[in-house]
């Protein structure tokens, strides 16, 4: 019996080395400054990762289906732009929705580039990110836009109203997350996803319709950024040009500590949250026990490879081995 | 073969009798720009800086934009020396990649203003004028608004600062960094700064950086952010967390800072406009053609600004 339990155990560590990095990190930082553990940080850190997370979930079909998305840091500029000049101009609630069909059309053309004309995803979206880019200094003409009246606007919900307590930020990441694992692990949709990844040609042989597939993870993709670009228009009320400028790395970090394959067919929602997570508790840990930012950026890229490191430990049962 | 040569020769004498007629009447001026577009302090100075050329019927004038490649900037300069411009301006991308160009320009025989960010003291040699703000002085100007700030509420016997940077590796960021944390001891020694970290020059960054501050510190008396834009995310934070009392202070006032000013909650800046400083580049390319003799570092004024004194000045148009 106690056999059994410890092989349960071994096979529960195996699936979940990602968590206990998380645990490992949560405890050091913790010991290093107690005012870590606090709600209030908690809550803090989860709300500030809340804009990463959600375009983090989005880029997580992505990955799965076998692509990339470098373009989210520079579309995500443009949705917090756009709906903030909007804002201004046609109110709140026709701004969000012609926001949301602008930035949907930017994920539809990268989605046709490489879905139906086939085209690299990297070269599409890295051409896109500093196409993206010119498109919103246009739009904006490189000005700051902000919202003029920002007392006298219900447009704050977003970014930083609560529910019962609760920073609607991170409610709006739990749900997104929520409907988008489900999305991904229970519906045929998901499961097209997970074969396209996996091997295109036997899902296109198998009669799924690849080009579609990829279409609409893209398409996801810039629903997630443009809920993104909303919190992140309502939490400031106000935006450079390059507010998402450098995120797109951050994002497929993020997707990529989590466990998903960047050759596609592997990974889950919920990893991508852990990694997300991971990423906030880090940059946030760093400032609390206040070293100095140049050590910070040196002991962020350790405490990542030691992430990895202990997620693929967990998966082969020891420490080192030659063959993962 | 001969008729080549002819040919050659004929128009490059024609290339030299134009260049010739053109440096009689008007001085042709190239500026080549950091990255136009990127910010709004950019944007107004190309604009200011066009029209201030445009209003001088003796100055042409080539606009170029780096758009932050330090390779197309060294580009840029080369294609500004082939075109024998009579004097070059640029606005770094990068303090020490620019110097060979920077050089370049100078062998040729052109003098090279640099515009609002001097490059590194290596390539001073080759620079005829720097023309742009003292991030010294400013510096040290924000550290005496806040000093002053802590007087007149009687707390600068034990006031606690928290200091939010700009990108590390930027001279600007550097140079403001340091006028502060020089200045701020001498006018306010009872005055302790317990935390310094980079924001970036970004509101969203500077904002989380605030609330981490504000879970690791229970005392914070005064803020000071390299500029408006990251401490206006500060501002934000601290209003969020509902932390009262804080005297925030700033440099290069925005748009925002100025209006967070007018709502009493944010206390002073560093007013520097983007219109001066395109001004000041043209109009010292300009006395340096005219063989007049200027200071190597040539600063324009840039005041401070504060809830008191905020009449005296327009909302910045960025």
């Amino acid at each position: 019996m106690a056999e059994f339990t410890k092989q349960d155990i071994g096979k529960l560590l195996a699936k979940q080395g990602i968590l206990i990095a998380f645990a490992v990190f949560i405890v050091g930082f913790t010991i290093a400054n107690p005012k870590f553990l606090t709600i209030d940080n908690f809550e803090n850190v989860v709300r500030s990762s809340a804009i990463l997370g959600v375009m983090a979930l989005g880029v997580t079909f992505v990955v799965i289906s076998g692509n990339l998305d470098l373009s989210v840091g520079s579309m995500m500029s443009f949705s917090t732009i756009v709906v903030l000049d909007l804002h201004d101009k046609l109110g709140p609630t026709l701004a969000i929705p012609a926001m949301f069909a602008m930035t949907l059309c930017l994920g539809a053309f990268i989605g046709i580039l490489v879905g139906y004309l086939k085209l690299n995803s990297l070269i599409v979206t890295l051409g896109m990110l500093s196409a993206i880019h010119g498109l919103t200094l246009t739009y904006s003409g490189g000005k700051n836009i902000d919202i003029a009246d920002k007392e006298g606007t219900w447009f704050a919900i977003f970014g930083q109203g609560n529910v019962m307590g609760i920073q609607t930020p991170i409610l709006i990441f739990i749900a997104l997350a929520a409907l988008l694992g489900i999305i991904l692990a229970k519906t045929p949709f998901g499961r097209k996803v997970y074969a396209v990844g996996g091997n295109g040609t036997a899902a296109t042989f198998s009669g799924i319709r690849r080009a579609r597939v990829v279409f609409l993870c893209y398409i996801m993709s810039a629903f997630c950024v443009a809920t993104a670009g909303l919190i992140q228009a309502s939490r400031s009320m106000g935006s450079q040009n390059t507010v998402g400028q450098g995120l797109e790395l951050e994002v497929l970090a993020a997707v990529i500590l989590g466990g998903a394959s960047l050759l596609g067919g592997s990974g889950t929602i919920f990893k991508t949250v852990i990694g997300v997570l991971i990423l906030g508790f880090i940059q946030n840990g760093l400032l609390l026990v206040g070293l100095d930012f140049s050590v910070q950026y040196v002991v962020t890229w350790v405490i990542i490879i030691l992430a990895v490191w202990l997620d693929i430990a967990a998966k082969r049962g020891k420490l080192m081995s030659p063959i993962a | 073969m001969k008729l080549r040569t002819l040919i050659a020769a004929s128009t490059a004498t024609a290339a030299m009798t134009f260049a010739g007629m053109a440096t009689a009447e008007t001085m042709r001026i190239g500026i080549t720009q950091n990255n136009v577009g990127v910010d709004s302090y950019q944007t107004t100075y190309e604009k200011a800086f066009i029209a201030a050329a445009e209003a001088n019927e003796d100055v042409e004038v080539v606009v170029l934009d780096a758009g932050g490649d330090v390779a197309r900037q060294i580009a840029q300069m080369e294609d500004l020396i082939q075109q024998e411009v009579d004097a070059i301006i640029i606005w770094p991308t990068n303090g020490e990649a620019v110097i060979p160009a920077v050089r370049k320009a100078h062998q040729a025989g052109i003098p090279v203003v640099v515009t609002n960010s001097n490059i590194a003291e290596a390539g001073f040699a080759f620079v005829a004028s720097f023309s742009g703000p003292d991030n010294i002085t400013q510096g040290i100007r924000s550290a005496e608004i806040m000093c002053d700030r802590f007087k007149d509420l009687g707390i600068e016997d034990e006031a606690k600062v928290v200091h939010i940077t700009g990108q590390p590796g930027y001279t600007t960021a550097i140079e403001r960094a340091k006028g502060f944390n020089d200045r701020l001891p001498e006018v306010c020694p009872n005055v302790e700064q317990i935390d310094e970290q980079p924001g970036d020059w970004n509101r969203e960054k500077s904002q989380q950086v605030m609330e981490a501050f504000l879970v690791k510190y229970d005392d914070i008396d005064g803020v000071y952010s390299g500029d408006d834009n990251m401490g206006v995310g500060a501002m934000n934070a601290a209003i969020a967390a509902g932390r009262e009392g804080i005297t925030f202070v700033g440099a290069t006032n925005f748009a925002v800072g100025y209006e967070a000013m007018a709502a009493g909650t944010y206390w002073g800046s560093i007013y520097q406009s983007p219109v001066d400083d395109a001004e000041a580049a043209l109009k010292t390319a300009i006395d340096l053609l005219n063989g007049e003799e200027l200071p190597f570092l040539n600063y324009f004024d840039t005041p401070k600004i504060t809830q008191d004194n905020m009449g005296d000045y327009t909302k910045p148009v960025f």
